[in-house]
């Protein structure tokens, strides 16, 4: 099981301060963060989540993109709300509050030995990535590695240098990137990303797929990977609904009978077909 | 049996006020509630011990309508978190109805089991009395015994008192119970009694088979017809003693600040209305299918009991006469093995 959070009072926040922030698109910001004297303020999986907090000016819970070993943890936040678009306008140095972490995380022990198939769309790669780096991090614990990723258009790609420098050079990995529409500088694939899938149509054999990115792409690219023959236990999806507490009380983030920030946000599509289709 | 004579139960509550907050039903202004007895005005209060149930319920006790968490300190670039509340006074609820004490364990539920303890309703559980009161005559709005609530029992209360007339009859349940027992030293008496008999209810739910029979109704046309007449004004989520459903917000005052939590309703398009504008539940209908989802279908899955207890609040309140007892009967009524 992944941690969940161990603070005295889960929800009241450690402070941390953000040491470098990087402009991954437009609208997407890297957030850089360790606390004041140094180190993580808590270890996270990949896939779960962490609560935010501009502390005089709201929290939102965000999935964490990545950790870096025992040094820092590293938020992709996109501009969005009211939040977002303060947390957008500060600078290194500033102090955040977080808590956290919550929720389930993917199931990467269950992955171990097999052939991994990421499908991001947007600021949905954010969370994959912890899985994705994750993955690389491990190469000898897992088979193949591709990745589709689609966005409305070449600036709004997430992790430019990753999707096209460091993951291409990885042993055993494939990176398939598309944009919504055409672009004259862009000679890559154009489209959205489950027909993008459809076309690529890899195998289910010994492969786990999982998909993050806007709720319609999630649903069509669930209809597709059950037209191409996987299992329902072979795809796996990790959701997003509005959250406040990340402990299960405050009630808004239900799905049916599971909360998306304790039960979730990864489920598996057997489990998402208990649920009602809500998300 | 130990007795308490109706006519020594002001000297009762000032004996326990002495050193704890005592929450009694009171009509209050145009409002009944439970509030604390140090607050009693005998010009605007009137004491509500014949009426089953306040409009407000118990449940702000526990869970108030707003409560701050932490505190902090904010400028420029800097911030200190302050000081985390926990409200650990000594409290007494007088006068919990079966309903409302079925609604306090289900609050149990939700704050204190399945993953995570929430400390601020924890301090104030830990250090709360409740002394509840028996129903022999159910009201017209009433049908706790319909959603597997026994009116004259009180599983969980420290204190158990049943109306006798001139007399309650006083029956300690727990050791916090003794304790509260043994302060009222010399006013309880010993003395032979009969309960009253259980009188009817008048109003039933078929709630038996209910939460089952919803999992294949989620998209039923039910929804639409139910929902109909719903405003989404939220007053059912606001008198509910079961509700849980909150807010977080922030306050600042220049660099001093707190967080703090509120009552939210899930009628409300803002409750799950994500930054980006995806909403999950975008219309009434999707926000009323949640909430009595939630109420009949979920929280049993969840925690294996339903999240109304019958007290008849929202029955009551509902501008648009909705009403979860005849929702309950349509559910029932709906043949499933159609088609």
């Amino acid at each position: 099981m992944p941690d969940k959070c161990n603070c005295e009072n889960p929800l009241v926040p450690g402070i941390v301060e953000v040491f470098a922030i990087k402009e991954e698109t437009p609208d997407v910001k890297s957030f850089f963060v360790r606390k004041p004297e140094g180190g993580l303020p808590f270890n996270v999986m990949p896939g779960q989540l962490a609560m935010v907090s501009l502390v005089p000016v709201g929290e939102g819970m965000y999935s964490v993109s990545w950790q870096e070993e025992q040094d820092y943890l590293q938020f992709a936040i996109k501009k969005v709300g009211l939040v977002t678009e303060q947390l957008h306008r500060i600078e290194v140095g500033q102090k955040l509050g977080v808590r956290g972490p919550y929720g389930n995380g993917f199931p990467v022990e269950d992955c171990r030995g097999k052939d991994m198939l990421f499908i991001g769309g947007g600021i949905g790669l954010a969370p994959l990535r912890s899985f994705i780096k994750y993955c690389f991090k491990h190469r000898e614990d897992f088979g193949k590695i591709q990745i589709i990723y689609g966005s409305r258009s070449y600036d709004d790609l997430c992790f430019k240098d990753e999707l096209f420098d460091l993951w291409p050079q990885e042993k055993d990995s494939e990176v398939y990137v598309t944009i919504d529409n055409p672009e004259e500088a862009w000679k890559g694939h154009v489209g959205f990303v489950p027909a993008y899938l459809e076309e690529l149509n890899p195998s289910p054999q010994g492969r786990i797929a999982v998909i993050c990115g806007p709720p319609i792409m999630i649903k069509f690219c669930l209809e597709s990977l059950e037209k191409m023959g996987y299992s329902d236990e072979q795809v796996i999806t990790t959701l997003e609904m509005r959250m406040k507490c990340g402990i299960g009380k405050c009630g808004r983030c239900n799905v049916g009978s599971q909360f998306i920030c304790l039960d979730g946000p990864v489920f598996n599509l057997a489990q998402l077909k208990q649920l009602p289709p809500e998300w | 049996m130990k007795v308490l004579s109706k006519n020594r139960l002001a000297e009762a509550f000032d004996r326990i006020s002495n050193d704890a907050a005592l929450f009694v039903p009171l009509q209050r202004n145009n409002q009944s509630g439970y509030y604390d007895w140090k607050s009693f005005d005998q010009e605007r209060d009137q004491l509500q011990l014949e009426a089953l149930n306040t409009y407000l319920s118990p449940k702000e006790v526990l869970f108030p309508q707003t409560e701050r968490m932490y505190s902090f300190h904010s400028q420029g670039s800097e911030v200190e978190i302050l000081a985390s509340f926990a409200d650990a006074q000594p409290r007494v609820i007088f006068g919990l109805r079966a309903c409302d004490l079925a609604a306090i364990s289900a609050l149990d539920d939700v704050f204190l089991t399945l993953g995570y303890e929430d400390s601020f309703y924890r301090a104030r559980r830990d250090n709360v009395t409740l002394l509840a009161r028996a129903c022999y005559q159910p009201g017209p709005y009433c049908f706790c015994s319909s959603m597997g609530v026994d009116p004259v029992a009180a599983p969980g209360a420290d204190v158990l008192i049943h109306d006798c007339g001139e007399i309650y009859a006083w029956e300690s349940q727990t050791p916090q119970g003794e304790a509260l027992t043994n302060q009222m030293a010399g006013l309880l008496e010993d003395k032979e009694v009969a309960f009253p008999a259980l009188q009817p209810f008048s109003r039933i739910a078929p709630y038996s088979g209910v939460a089952a029979k919803l999992k294949n109704m989620f998209d039923h046309p039910l929804w639409e017809e139910l929902s109909s007449t719903c405003q989404n004004c939220g007053i059912c989520t606001y008198l509910c003693p079961s509700c849980y459903c909150f807010d977080i917000q922030v306050k600042n005052f220049g660099e001093e600040g707190y967080r703090f939590r509120c009552y939210d309703s899930c009628m409300y398009g803002e409750y799950s209305l994500m930054a980006g504008g995806h909403n999950p539940r975008p219309t009434g209908m999707e926000r009323f299918r949640n909430r009595f989802l939630h109420k009949l279908q979920f929280f049993q899955e969840r925690y294996g009991k339903p999240l109304c207890t019958g007290c008849g609040r929202c029955i009551v309140a509902c501008p648009a006469g909705i009403n979860i007892t005849e929702i309950i009967s349509k559910i029932q009524e709906v043949d499933d093995h159609a088609g």
